[in-house]
């Protein structure tokens, strides 16, 4: 029982964070880069979600124990999250370095700050140090926070196949189809889960 | 017009468009910049005002204080700087913010401290060149009008629609569009405007180079 109940708690945490907390159709968190990803068409979706989750994960443990050392006041809140955030910049950009593969390294680099310096990332951090969540809450919570935003660029990104075509009248196409059609996604998980979570 | 205006604007009508940020270029509704506070914060003029606030006063001098800071060293952690700048700004912000609306920042929740890697504010580090410290001022100053423009029509709309308010003060007992205050109301009402914003845009640009063949 002492062991179910964390490893419950992480997953559950996980899950609501994917769907009923996701963090685009729910906070919109993220969502002009996520813009940018899907009219860009050239970032490598796969290798993006890689070092997002890696990014969150790592600064969500550092912002948990940040949080514990330094008791801060609110306006000094962003600079001790964003601190944490590129801590976990340098830490996954040495991992990458490391294997000295300069093909690979150099693919991962140019999207590092894309996926670190990233609405998602803060925000999530945010709602975690702010919601008073324990370590296991706080990371359970982060994953499920970077997964349900890379399920979110995969499924805005297919939809794309659909919603660019001829029979969009011209001033709809680009921006203003993909908006409306994050806005249908979001009602629909609005209709699942029944309330706008707290900003 | 002469002939020679009408012709000049014909030929570099998509190069002034591009450089206009406040209407034809508008950083919201034409690049899609700054739409998480816009979706979800901007329901109210007030929570509006708030974050007008917020990017008046982080925008131009993060732009600028980055801009000094990145000379060409270290170009691989530009978005660093960028990040790290806004979020020391953003110290100052949060005490104008407090002395101006006290607890009624908190309206807009995570939104105001989110402006801080906004890629409102921090875009320009994706570029290469370093910036000059003029053009840093220039733009920051053009972006941050076409947000608030963007920002105040979107929260006022909202407000109107969705709630039947302006400012708090009742306009009508029943708002025509309730759905407007939710998240996914604002995803859609700000697809609608984006493309009511690229119509116009376009209708200029015909205008324009109709004018010219005139002549």
């Amino acid at each position: 029982m002492t062991i179910v109940e964390p490893i419950l708690t992480f997953f559950f945490y996980a899950i609501v964070a994917i769907a009923a907390q996701n963090a685009i159709f729910t906070r919109a968190l993220g969502v002009s880069r996520l813009v940018k990803i899907v009219d860009d068409g050239s970032v490598e979706l796969f290798k993006f979600g890689a070092l997002l989750t890696a990014v969150q994960l790592i600064s969500s443990l550092l912002s948990f124990f940040a949080g514990r050392a330094l008791p801060y006041k609110a306006a000094f809140l962003p600079l001790v999250l964003v601190l944490c955030s590129a801590i976990a910049f340098f830490i996954v950009l040495l991992v990458l370095v490391l294997p000295k593969k300069r093909a690979l390294a150099k693919d991962y680099l140019s999207l590092l700050p894309m996926a670190t310096f990233n609405c998602s990332i803060l925000g999530t951090l945010l709602l975690t140090s702010t919601g008073g969540y324990t370590l296991l809450q706080s990371m359970g919570f982060s994953l499920g926070s970077a997964l349900g935003y890379v399920l979110a660029v995969v499924l805005v990104n297919e939809g794309q196949r659909k919603i660019q075509n001829r029979g969009v009248p011209a001033t709809f196409r680009g921006l203003p189809i993909t908006l409306l059609y994050i806005g249908v996604l979001a009602l629909a998980i609005y209709g699942f889960s029944g309330h706008t979570p707290a900003i | 017009m002469t002939q020679e205006n009408s012709k000049y604007l014909a030929e570099n009508i998509d190069r002034l468009m591009r450089r206009d940020r406040i209407f034809l270029n508008n950083p919201v509704f034409m690049q899609g910049l700054g739409l998480a506070p816009i979706v979800v914060a901007a329901t109210t003029l007030h929570n509006a005002l708030v974050l007008g606030l917020g990017v008046l006063l982080l925008l131009t001098p993060t732009r600028l204080l980055a801009a000094m800071v990145c000379r060409g060293r270290w170009p691989r952690f530009r978005g660093v700087a960028y990040a790290l700048t806004a979020a020391v700004v953003y110290i100052g912000v949060w005490f104008a913010e407090n002395a101006l609306f006290g607890v009624g920042m908190q309206t807009v929740g995570l939104y105001l401290p989110l402006l801080v890697v906004e890629p409102i504010i921090l875009k320009r580090y994706e570029r290469a060149q370093p910036e000059r410290l003029g053009t840093a001022v220039r733009k920051g100053l053009v972006t941050t009008f076409g947000f608030l423009l963007a920002l105040l029509l979107i929260a006022a709309l909202r407000e109107l629609l969705g709630a039947g308010t302006l400012l708090g003060y009742v306009v009508t007992n029943h708002p025509l569009l309730p759905m407007a205050q939710l998240v996914s109301g604002g995803f859609i009402f700000v697809g609608v405007l984006a493309a009511a914003w690229r119509w116009m845009r376009n209708v200029i640009k015909r205008i324009v180079s109709m004018e010219a063949n005139l002549k």
